[in-house]
């Protein structure tokens, strides 16, 4: 019990109240807040149960396209602001601190491991989300329809 | 109808919502709409980043372009949002041309907006609370947090000193990160300097860029989506040669 806590628990209330941090940056109020801090929880928690690989990475901002449009749809507002600040954890800082210090250390092997891992993890992070923002725009007047 | 005043009210609109964050096809769109609510056959609007160009026809066939340049980005959800429900509420009610402008002029005034202190506290929260995703402990976020603040602190007052060129800013921000990671680390705060000084680049992250980027592209709006996309490889670039910097000042101590 414990390690799902720590594992998994922790890090989704810590994604959380960072994002709700980034919604003060962006200018985001009211119930738009929790909508944005749901979605990081949400994405972080499909990274780490897929195994934080680049294609967790996929399946995460896969699920983060598919929730902040659904919550766009429902109050009627763009979706850009859910998006930008759920994806927000997923960037990968590290990928391009730990390049940067590769690089710096003359270390050109794993430096370009680094780069293309960090270049892979942006791919995936912006086809993911689009992907499925693209599927669920094609769907939704389907899934109206059947309701 | 007075068709100048309608162009300026469109093309004030196209303006705000770029400025405020919104994609290119949603600027265009909007603006479209409410041209063609105005009665307008066929309006044509052109938005990339930094600039919007709006041409109609008058129904006596008199062509009026007007474009306009948007000289700084930034990303204001709320503004957006407001913008986006005036220029659906625009396009049901056909409020007279006036009155429209009138509406969207006191728009930036009625927007709420966080203070200044409200932000800087949000560029302390996000690396304190990431830290932990990246394997840091309580000491860690303590010393992201006051990372945080200091970036934050630079980006919000700042803008005299180090000028708006957004990857020098970047960069400078960047720098005074991982320094103030690497001396917080030396004084005992903090386990890892790695773990502080990503915690504290996320806020620099070029996330949006990259995101906008991405939506352009899927859009069809290949130039925007390029130079956006230029924007975050640049941004991206000037964190690693920020961190660098301040890597090297903090090893000369």
């Amino acid at each position: 019990m414990s390690a799902v806590w720590t594992e998994y628990i922790l890090p989704c209330v810590c994604s959380f109240v960072a994002c709700l941090g980034f919604t003060l940056v962006f200018n985001i109020h009211g119930v738009g807040k929790l909508i944005c801090g749901v979605g990081g929880a949400l994405g972080w928690l499909v990274y780490l149960l897929a195994g934080s690989t680049i294609l967790a990475a996929f399946l995460a901002s896969a699920a983060i396209g598919v929730y902040s449009e659904m919550m766009a749809r429902l109050r009627r507002c763009p979706v850009t602001g859910y998006l930008l600040v759920a994806l927000l954890p997923l960037v990968p800082g590290g990928g391009i601190y730990y390049a940067m210090s590769y690089c710096v250390a003359g270390d050109i092997q794993r430096f370009l491991d680094t780069l293309l891992h960090t270049f892979g993890m942006a791919a995936a992070l912006a086809v993911g989300a689009m992907m499925t923002a693209s599927l669920f725009r094609a769907a939704y007047p389907y899934l109206r329809r059947s309701k | 109808m007075d068709y100048d005043k309608l162009l300026n009210v469109s093309v004030e609109l196209g303006c705000r919502l770029m400025s405020s964050g919104a994609e290119i096809y949603r600027v265009e769109e909007s603006v479209r709409r409410l041209l063609q609510a105005y009665g307008l056959e066929s309006p044509e609007v052109f938005a990339i980043p930094n600039c919007v160009i709006v041409s109609i026809a008058t129904p006596e066939g008199h062509p009026i372009t007007r474009m306009r340049r948007i000289a700084g980005h930034g990303t204001n959800i709320e503004l957006l949002e407001q913008c986006n429900g005036l220029c659906r509420r625009l396009c049901a009610e056909r409020l007279p041309v006036d009155e429209a402008q009138e509406l969207l002029l006191a728009l930036a005034e009625h927007t709420p907006q966080y203070e200044n202190r409200k932000v800087l506290l949000g560029y302390g929260i996000a690396p304190a609370f990431f830290s932990p995703l990246f394997g840091g402990g309580v000491e860690d976020a303590l010393a992201a947090l006051i990372g945080g603040l200091a970036v934050g602190f630079c980006l919000l007052y700042g803008g005299r000193l180090i000028g708006t060129n957004s990857f020098f800013r970047t960069a400078i921000c960047s720098a005074v990160a991982s320094l103030l990671s690497l001396l917080l680390v030396r004084l005992g705060l903090g386990q890892s300097v790695d773990t502080v000084s990503i915690s504290v680049l996320m806020v620099l992250v070029p996330g949006v860029a990259l995101t906008n980027a991405m939506r352009e592209i899927m859009a069809g709006d290949i130039i925007s989506g390029l130079s956006r996309a230029a924007d975050s490889i640049l941004t991206a670039a000037a964190i690693a040669i920020g961190a660098a910097i301040g890597l090297a000042i903090g090893g000369i101590f």
